[in-house]
């Protein structure tokens, strides 16, 4: 079956996940492969991706543990789980 | 100003480990391309090891929860601990202020320890830690009044409606350079900031994360089937939102210091 564009946008997701079947997958590919937007659109939202799985390094505020520890310490002292 | 990641190495500098994660991310000239279905989850191993590993894990923290509850209140730091960095990136990805995420993490973390008990082990403890922390964000939220950005964007999740990319011109530009550096960590977030709250929502949990699509939709409360869609909206959003915030930026590198 010949998938058009949005068709492809709608399983975009789903392909970058790994989470189409086999003719599905082969699908997309072979109307990525002739065209230009859908190409295109799968690319950078893949890259978009890869920049967004990289905040997952995101620095904690410095001193984060400390608090949350004393904070819950604290509150811990006072009642335990109800 | 800033505490270290817990690898050794520089966490703002780490981008070649982020792009590792998806095995099919190459860098090629100005574009980085991609090769064949990259799997997000970024998973090595066969799948039993992975399942003795999960099945490991669980026994250690119900474990670890049934000492908490004979009393031992210290245990709870341990039960935690794996968790403390998720709870603060999904608290600041929905509420986008550093301070503001802090309190959200702390109170979740804490009626975590005060609900201890009705904690059914039905789900992973994690998934129902990252519920309270979601809904502890979405309360800070509200009391914030912001101004709802859903206008801006279709708020339609059914199956059967679609999100339509922007078509630009040059879309596919997003150069390879800008992989590296400072500034688009810095569009990356912005761009995050201005999605919808249920897209940020749902963007933080599977693909910052990486919680799986089950997880995702029994921490949001929603199915699996609508889960999908709204990251599939989310991913869409964003893509646009960035390449839009890419483009507006002048080709000429701007002084230190000095905004474009």
């Amino acid at each position: 079956m010949k998938l058009d564009c949005k068709h492809i946008w709608r399983e975009l997701s789903n392909y970058l996940e790994g989470e189409v079947s086999e003719e599905v997958r082969r699908d997309v590919e072979a109307h990525v492969a002739q065209c230009r937007h859908c190409a295109a659109l799968l690319d950078s939202t893949h890259n978009v991706l890869v920049l967004v799985a990289d905040e997952r390094r995101m620095d904690l505020p410095i001193g984060f543990n400390a608090r949350l520890r004393e904070r819950l310490e604290r509150e811990m002292s006072i009642s335990g789980p109800e | 100003m800033v505490e270290q990641a817990s690898s050794g190495t520089n966490g703002r500098s780490a981008s070649a480990e982020g792009v590792g994660r998806f095995a099919g991310a190459k860098v090629s000239g100005c574009i980085v391309t991609l090769q064949p279905p990259p799997n997000l989850l970024g998973m090595s191993g066969s799948v039993s090891t992975m399942v003795d590993q999960q099945g490991a894990k669980k026994e250690k923290e119900y474990r670890l929860i049934d000492s908490v509850l004979a009393g031992n209140r210290e245990d709870f730091h341990e039960l935690i601990a794996p968790y403390r960095r998720g709870v603060y990136l999904t608290a600041y990805d929905v509420l986008q202020i550093e301070a503001d995420a802090e309190d959200v993490a702390q109170e979740a973390f804490l009626k975590a320890f005060r609900a201890l008990r009705s904690f059914r082990r039905e789900s992973q403890f994690s998934t129902w830690l990252f519920r309270i922390a979601i809904n502890e964000a979405r309360m800070k939220l509200r009391k914030r009044r912001e101004v709802p950005l859903e206008t801006l964007f279709p708020d339609d999740d059914s199956e059967n409606s679609d999100y339509t990319p922007m078509m630009l011109k040059d879309w596919r530009e997003i150069p390879s350079e800008a992989l590296l550096n400072e500034e688009t960590r810095r569009l990356v977030r912005e761009s995050i900031a201005q999605l919808p709250e249920k897209y940020r929502e749902v963007l933080t949990l599977r693909d910052v994360n990486g919680k799986n699509i089950a997880e995702t939709s029994e921490i949001l409360g929603i199915s699996i089937g609508n889960t999908k869609v709204r990251l599939l909206r989310a991913r869409l959003m964003l893509r646009d939102i960035f390449v839009e915030r890419t483009q507006r930026k002048p080709k000429q590198q701007t002084p230190r210091g000095v905004s474009p």
